[in-house]
């Protein structure tokens, strides 16, 4: 009987794998059809690929959204880093406070929040590009690099910080030399998953993009609307690639950070 | 005085979100009370012309459109999530960790591209039809796009992962030993997970509903791709009004109605999981 539920349980869970991961496979394996339609498979091709570098309007695309997500995880490194560790000092009614302020571009659905920066933007008379992309992805990654510095520095034993005290070290000191390389491993991840956030926006990307900066997602967002064509595929599979080195990265410094734990 | 010496450099911390966060909400509520000159220039004049166009009937379907899709995401991606996070949850450690990691991935990759991978299976000449009509199931394409239900499949494909993984903490957490005294008692394995794994693990449930319901609202590129505006959502609405139809108060009073829907549903979350002492997001 158990072991008929154990079964049971990996088909379920292999099922589950299987459709979760078909769309996607679909999406590489139809990049590489000679046919530019996805009702045949008539051979193998990087044409799609060619393509691609061919067109200024998609390169242009990716350097404005790889300007904007290296600035918005830059920033949202410091300032998340910044929130958390200050978190560790302040009252318990400012931290909540903080907290809460953190939670809150969350909690809002992105289309409200996109229609309200843009309403907010508008007054102020920002010009519509990289600062105002920059400035409107920093308010849902900075978020998650606190929270993740935060939960890290949960895990750091007080008395650590009371011993750094005890010998003499100012806050600032205690911060840079005690709590920073302690973090660090978790600010970096969070960065990454800061990058990938950004690169990866469509909704509060629409409204802050200007005349000439659209980001990649845009511009694939109209490409899509318009159908299905394997250049679109080559354009996903590319920057799934991207994201994956990014992601191996990212494991790289959580395994080393495991075994400093040890 | 020590204590406004500890807290001064939290200040600017507040500044920056309350300026960013707080300063575009009251502007959007502001402009969702003013009204539009002939030419649809916004012009400064209170009028409530734009909560009773919420509540036109044809207008307060696409409310309701969305409420449902929202509300069938969430109920969809917790049928299909909580066996995930707790099949995941009882694997040995090895295993464990690989199926968690798979279960994260997603969030790595593009959600363009997985909206656009339904497109391909899903299309006339796409892989479904392709492959049923290569082994003569069907003998012409069934059409499976631009309907409420293909939205649904997108939204809720989109949004699993976030169930799965606050079902899973939670499933986590339980203490084993509740289980093992149910069964030590002669409760049967169905009996236990009903009276005690099922109750124990509502906080989570709560936490997925919540982490799902809020984005299924708002996710227009997957509504415009999957459902190709048959089915008018809050998302499309308020996005056209804005790009397009240029109606910025309209689109200012749809925005305030989704974000009290939004804190509607947070507020239920916070009164059923008021027990659990960590956040939404930790």
């Amino acid at each position: 009987m158990r072991l008929k539920a154990r079964r049971f349980g990996t088909f379920y869970l292999s099922l589950f794998f299987v459709a979760l991961y078909l769309p996607v496979l679909s999406v590489i394996l139809y990049s590489f059809n000679a046919s530019p339609s996805t009702a045949q498979w008539t051979g193998f091709t990087f044409d799609w690929y060619r393509m691609l570098f061919r067109d200024r309007v998609i390169v242009e695309a990716f350097k404005v959204s790889m300007e904007v997500a290296l600035i918005t995880s830059v920033l949202s490194a410091i300032l998340g880093t910044a929130s958390a560790v200050i978190s560790m000092w302040v009252t318990d009614r400012m931290k909540n406070a903080i907290q809460g302020m953190m939670i809150l571009p969350l909690l809002i659905p992105e289309v409200a929040l996109g229609i309200a920066l843009l309403i907010f933007f508008n007054a102020l008379r920002l010009p519509f590009g990289h600062l105002t992309l920059v400035l409107s992805h920093s308010l849902f990654c900075v978020p998650y690099v606190y929270i993740m510095v935060q939960l890290r520095l949960k895990e750091i034993d007080r008395s650590i910080l009371e011993s750094a005290r005890d010998l003499g070290a100012t806050t600032w000191q205690t911060v840079r030399t005690v709590i920073l390389p302690l973090v660090i491993p978790s600010i970096i991840t969070a960065s990454l998953l800061a990058l990938a956030m950004s690169l990866d926006d469509v909704i509060i990307s629409t409204y802050m993009s200007g005349p000439k900066t659209t980001t990649l997602p845009v511009h694939i967002f109209s490409m899509m609307r318009v159908g299905v064509t394997p250049k679109v595929n080559a354009l996903c599979t590319l920057i799934l690639v991207g994201m994956f080195i990014v992601v191996g990265l990212s494991q790289l410094f959580n395994k080393k950070q495991h075994k400093e734990d040890l | 005085m020590q204590t406004i010496k500890r807290n001064i450099l939290a200040v600017p911390i507040l500044v920056w979100i309350g300026l960013l966060v707080g300063i575009p909400l009251i502007f959007v509520f502001v402009l969702s009370f003013l009204s539009r000159d002939s030419l649809g220039n916004i012009v400064v004049q209170f009028t409530l012309e734009n909560y009773q166009r919420v509540v036109d009937p044809i207008y307060l379907r696409v409310f309701l459109n969305s409420l449902l899709l929202a509300l069938l995401t969430a109920l969809v991606t917790l049928v299909i999530g909580y066996p995930v996070a707790y099949i995941t949850a009882n694997l040995d450690p090895k295993k464990r960790a690989f199926s968690i990691g798979l279960i994260m991935l997603p969030f790595w990759i593009s959600s363009l591209l997985r909206t656009y991978g339904w497109m391909i299976l899903l299309g006339n000449a796409g892989i479904i039809n392709n492959v049923l009509l290569a082994i003569g199931v069907i003998d012409r394409p069934v059409p499976m796009m631009y309907k409420f239900s293909t939205t649904l499949i997108g939204t809720a494909y989109m949004l699993v992962p976030f169930m799965i993984v606050a079902i899973f903490n939670s499933v986590d957490k339980l203490d084993r030993s509740l289980l093992e005294a149910s069964y030590d008692l002669g409760a049967s394995k169905r009996q236990t997970f009903f009276n005690i794994t099922l109750p124990l693990t509502i906080p989570g449930i709560a936490g997925g509903f919540t982490l799902v319901f809020i984005p299924a609202l708002g996710l227009f590129y997957v509504s415009d791709l999957l459902g190709g505006g048959n089915t008018i959502f809050l998302g499309n609405l308020i996005n056209t009004q804005v790009t397009r139809g240029r109606n910025r108060p309209l689109a200012a009073a749809f925005s305030i109605a989704m974000i009290i829907v939004a804190l509607l549903v947070i507020s239920l979350y916070s009164k059923v999981a008021k027990d659990d002492r960590e956040g939404l997001f930790q």
